[in-house]
């Protein structure tokens, strides 16, 4: 079995993916890693090419959008020790398109699919969970902490939704933060996070609503299991009608 | 109450400040079923595999589970109706409470755009007259569309006997209007609501269905149209308040379906709020039957079943041990097994245990290779019951054979006792 080498970056592992591709008579029974450079690593070093891994994105998505769609989602996971199955994938998405998605009695296809899933639902979920807080210079603040890297696409929801607004997301653990401001979405890292003031009338908002969750819950139908089961705890940290508890 | 006693409270009323008025006035919308979004329900198989709803973003999940998505408030719990079955009743002692427009338009601002609601779900009790609390209700929905240009969610509650001026006015602003059909049948409507007469409520939810239909055909040569009620048209009605059995009240719904084109019928279980004579005397409230009730209304929109395959005359209540389907499917043994293989959607819907979900995975599945019974628990399928019911290439899971009684002990497993149907007057419906 051949075995290839990448970067570890994203960029490397897709221009990879198209040399594969390309060259391979039998992409399926090939092996793709992360180059680590240790002394008895074996495999054939591919280096990485912007050009070929954008091209191969827009084949993808003109070929098979559903798939380039899966694809997204799984790069937001950013797993590690999974290219192998993500190269068999690929090139099944050549040879069957879209359908693809539903071979999922094929190992490759229902690993990179499961992955995607989670990560796409861990955004759906965000879209609901995040919460911001009014600072005092009339911005908004949402600060949150998910295991996959959603901010873009998360930000991009926002800048839609919230338009007339100006706003900063911010992921704690990655210290990536994104800002809308009449318009323009930008993104950035941040080094060092010092917590700005909230508006005056912030906390009142933020009773009115905890009192609202409060009441709007049946008293004798109490569901802790079923509340944790939608609303992982891990997400708790950062939500305002969790703060009292 | 005494005149001295109420102006004292109306004045009480005057100076309370926002929150409390919003923890009387959510407090009284919270058994209101008709959330957009209630993926926390459980209703029917599809929900099962965590759907949320089409318009749907869960934003948070209340102690008791219900998924939570909009600011659900009343307008006013200070009623001048005296439905037997409701809280609000003007004859009930509760604290009353009512917003000015102002204040539930700021309440939604504040909260959409911290992210805590996808819009707002307004309804109310008669304040003063239905006119009067339709204009403000319409007037929240107003200010927040043309002033504060507010593109979140509107569902709008028409309250029975407002002006149809009115009733079109709340469909040009509001993603979705709904008028309750509150109870099965015109009689129990009579009995226990006296002052809603079924004109009152069934003249606006044709109206509303015109509206709709007319607007989307004038969208269809013109974009600018005016949109009325984008999300549609849907309904509640109280269950376990008044004798109808479940067959009644499938029939209505398909009805409402059909007929009035509604999008959603939403069954609410009748909490016990009085001890009215008019009423029936209940330990807890029917949520069994309700979320029976939900299921087999599943069936009806996506399953392709008829109010008549679910129930009959001679078995005229949903089973309480086996949901509609698995019952169905015990009724039916001529129609099973079904072969993964080969059926068509429409039969892969029939087998307990597959879901909408289920049954798109087979057939994405079985384009590539034939499905093995291993390859049924790969792509998700849960088989805990679907086996019983199924052959994959031929070979079955289980025997599929077996006698019906043994087919009932094993879907009950743990659960030996036989379904005891309850037996319930019947009275004609409301569009008899
Ligand atoms: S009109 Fe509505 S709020 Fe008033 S008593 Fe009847 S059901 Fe309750």
């Amino acid at each position: 079995m051949n075995r290839y080498l990448y970067d570890g970056t994203a960029d490397g592992l897709l221009s990879a993916i198209a040399w594969i591709l390309e060259e391979e008579p039998c992409p399926e029974q090939v092996a793709l890693a992360e180059r680590k450079d240790t002394l008895f690593e074996e495999g054939f070093f591919i280096g990485t090419d912007a050009t070929q891994a954008e091209d191969l994105l827009f084949r993808l998505r003109k070929h098979a959008p559903d798939a380039a769609s899966t694809l997204y989602s799984f790069m937001l996971a950013e797993k590690e020790g999974m290219e192998s199955s993500l190269l068999h994938y690929i090139s099944l998405v050549f040879t069957h398109g879209d359908k693809v998605n539903g071979y999922l009695t094929h190992p490759a296809v229902r690993d990179i699919v499961a992955v995607a899933k989670k990560a796409g639902r861990e955004l759906h979920r965000m879209k609901g969970l995040l919460r911001f807080e009014k600072l005092r210079d009339g911005a908004y603040l949402a600060k949150m902490e998910p295991d996959h890297n959603i901010i873009h696409p998360l930000a991009w929801h926002f800048s839609r939704r919230l338009r007339a607004q100006h706003w900063f997301l911010y992921d704690v653990r990655r210290r990536i933060a994104a800002r809308w401001n009449q318009g323009t979405l930008q993104f950035g890292t941040i080094e060092q996070f010092t917590a700005p003031a909230l508006s005056e009338d912030e906390k009142k908002v933020q009773a009115l609503w905890q009192a609202f969750f409060k009441t709007i819950a049946i008293p004798d139908r109490k569901n802790p299991r079923l509340q944790k089961s939608n609303m992982p705890m891990k997400y708790w940290k950062y939500l305002t009608e969790k703060q009292e508890e | 109450m005494s005149a001295l006693l109420r102006s004292f409270f109306l004045h009480y009323i005057s100076l309370m400040d926002i929150l409390a008025k919003l923890q009387i006035l959510s407090g009284a919308a919270r058994y209101d079923a008709s959330c957009v979004s209630s993926g926390s329900k459980r209703e029917g198989p599809a929900c099962g595999t965590g759907n949320t709803s089409s318009s749907g973003i869960c934003h948070s999940w209340a102690d008791d589970g219900r998924c939570i998505s909009l600011l659900k408030i009343l307008l006013s719990n200070d009623c001048q109706y005296d439905c037997a079955y409701c809280v609000n009743r003007s004859s009930n002692f509760v604290e009353r409470a009512s917003f000015t427009a102002r204040e539930v338009v700021d309440l939604t601002l504040d909260f959409y755009r911290r992210n805590y609601i996808e819009g707002l779900f307004l309804s109310s009790a008669v304040m003063g007259s239905p006119d009067k609390t339709m204009e403000r209700m319409v007037r929240v929905a107003e200010t927040l569309r043309t002033e504060e240009q507010f593109g979140g969610y509107i569902h709008l509650k028409i309250i029975p006997g407002s002006s149809s001026e009115l009733v079109r006015k709340a469909g040009l602003y509001a993603d979705r209007i709904s008028v309750n059909i509150e109870l099965p049948s015109q009689a129990s409507l009579q009995r226990l609501a006296p002052q809603k007469h079924k004109e009152a409520i069934l003249a606006p939810m044709a109206l509303i269905g015109r509206e709709i239909a007319s607007s989307l055909v004038e969208r269809k040569t013109s974009r600018l149209a005016p949109r009325f009620a984008p999300a549609g048209q849907s309904t509640q009605m109280i269950i376990g308040a008044s004798p109808e059995n479940d067959f009644q009240i499938l029939r209505l719904s398909e009805g409402l379906y059909k007929k009035m084109k509604l999008k959603r019928v939403y069954y609410s279980a009748y909490m016990p709020v009085s001890d009215d004579n008019r009423l029936p005397v209940l330990a807890a409230p029917p949520l069994l039957r309700e979320h029976r009730l939900y299921q087999a209304d599943w069936l009806l929109r996506f399953y392709g079943f008829s109010a008549e395959e679910i129930l009959s005359d001679d078995a005229p209540n949903l089973d309480e041990s086996f949901d509609p389907k698995s019952a169905w499917a015990l009724r039916h043994p001529e129609f099973f097994p079904v072969e993964i293989n080969r059926a068509d959607y429409g039969t892969l819907l029939r087998v307990p245990g597959i879901g909408v979900t289920s049954a798109k995975r087979i057939i994405a599945a079985r384009r590539f290779s034939a499905i093995t019974p291993e390859g049924m628990k790969k792509i998700g399928v849960v088989m805990k019951r679907a086996k019983y019911f199924i052959i994959c290439s031929g070979r079955s899971f289980e025997k599929t054979d077996r006698p019906a009684a043994l087919l009932r002990q094993q879907l009950l497993i743990g659960d030996s006792s036989e379904p005891v149907l309850p037996t319930q007057l019947v009275l004609p419906g409301i569009f008899s």
